[in-house]
């Protein structure tokens, strides 16, 4: 086993022991824990088998399965950017909504000496 | 909070009563009374009480003291938001006699729409009036607003500056304004001929079915594609506005277009 696949086999088991007790105590749901470990097991078996990358690559039409590794971590980096964006401005509605609710209740009613 | 008047709507109270006892009422003897609650059973009065006007304010310490001064003396009900202004533009709006809503973090002028709209709807407010505070607007413009919806033609009356020749708009900026007026046709579907016109005026119904969620300027494109789809009735009505060298160095820049066309697009996209 070569220095890469242990340090990717150490790094990926560190992954999936921190996305079950994620689970355990409910801070990720079960469902983003299934796409978590999913993308584990398929990074464990490109890391043990690195001549698959190319299998694959040459079955969509991609030269090097570098090249296939690559262009799949940037259309995951964009996706997950995406959701986190839509988080963000979920996060914002929410703030707004906070600091409305605020302002209202604190309103300031009409100073006496101008009625 | 401002009293509301002897002949308040009944539809607002009948409202709250079905709220309150709906768990008594059979379904569809509570859906029957919620429906004839927002019939508009009582004809408007012609009262500057059931009006309440809405000012966002940011940092609008220099001008802002005449705008509430004029329009106090012709609107009791006026609600200034100050959307965490730095200077003392919240001191002069409590000192003026209107109604103050402070936001303890800036959030843009939509946002401070929405609050003041929100606040008015709580205070039973038969129409509700969004007015600049940079004294680009003219009180008197307000009544004019305000009689196609007490005539029951309209749900919303929106200013525009286009109607009549009446504005000394810069070039540059008729000629972006008219571009926003494209877009707004073309996303909203309503044909308007000033799609970023602050002078605005609405019946409680129609305010209630209007949320504005772009807390920054691209709320006036939302606000026509919200009248669109709520199938609201709306008319426009020629207004004035006044640029001087004060609001145009206040106001938005026009090269804010681009990042208001962004903000709307985005929002569009992501709910």
């Amino acid at each position: 086993m070569s220095l890469f696949q242990i340090g990717g086999f150490a790094f990926l088991g560190a992954l999936c022991f921190w996305v079950g007790r994620g689970i355990r105590v409910g801070r990720i749901p079960r469902y983003a824990a299934a796409v978590w470990l999913l993308l584990c097991v398929i990074a464990a078996v490109l890391i043990a088998d690195p001549r698959l990358t190319v299998l694959a690559a040459r079955a969509l039409g991609i030269g090097r399965g570098a090249d296939l590794v690559f262009y799949s971590a940037i259309l995951g980096s964009l996706f997950g950017s995406f959701l986190f964006y839509v988080r963000i401005r979920r996060i914002e509605n929410k703030l707004t909504g906070i600091v409305r609710e605020l302002a209202i209740r604190e309103a300031l009613p009409p100073s006496r000496e101008q009625q | 909070m401002p009293a509301t008047p002897f002949n308040a709507r009944p539809a607002g109270r009948f409202s709250r009563l079905c709220d309150r006892y709906a768990h008594q009422i059979p379904t569809s003897i509570h859906f029957l009374l919620n429906l004839l609650s927002r019939m508009h059973l009582s004809p408007p009065t012609a009262s500057a009480d059931d009006v309440f006007v809405i000012v966002p304010v940011f940092n609008e310490a220099s001008v802002l003291g005449e705008v509430l001064r004029a329009l106090l003396e012709a609107y009791p009900n006026v609600v200034v938001v100050d959307d965490c202004s730095h200077d003392d533009s919240g001191a002069i709006a409590a000192s003026s006699g209107a109604t103050v809503l402070r936001h303890i973090y800036n959030l843009g002028q939509g946002a401070s729409l929405q609050t003041g709209i929100d606040y008015a709807l709580r205070s039973d407010a038969q129409y509700i009036v969004t007015f600049d505070g940079d004294g680009q607007h003219r009180v008197e413009d307000i009544e004019r607003l305000l009689q196609p919806l007490r005539a029951g033609t309209a749900d919303v009356a929106l200013g525009s500056r286009f109607l009549e020749s009446t504005s000394n708009i810069p070039a540059q900026r008729r000629i972006l304004l008219r571009a926003a007026v494209l877009f707004s046709r073309a996303t909203s579907r309503l044909d308007v001929s000033d799609a970023h016109n602050g002078l605005r005026a609405f019946t409680h119904h129609a305010a209630s079915r209007i949320h504005i969620t772009m807390d920054r300027m691209a709320h006036a494109s939302q606000l026509l594609d919200q009248i669109g789809s709520a199938g609201l009735r709306f008319t426009e009505v020629a207004v004035t506005v006044r640029y001087t060298d004060y609001s145009l160095m206040k106001g938005q820049k026009n090269s804010q277009a681009a990042v208001i066309l962004r903000d709307y697009l985005i929002g569009r996209l992501v709910k």
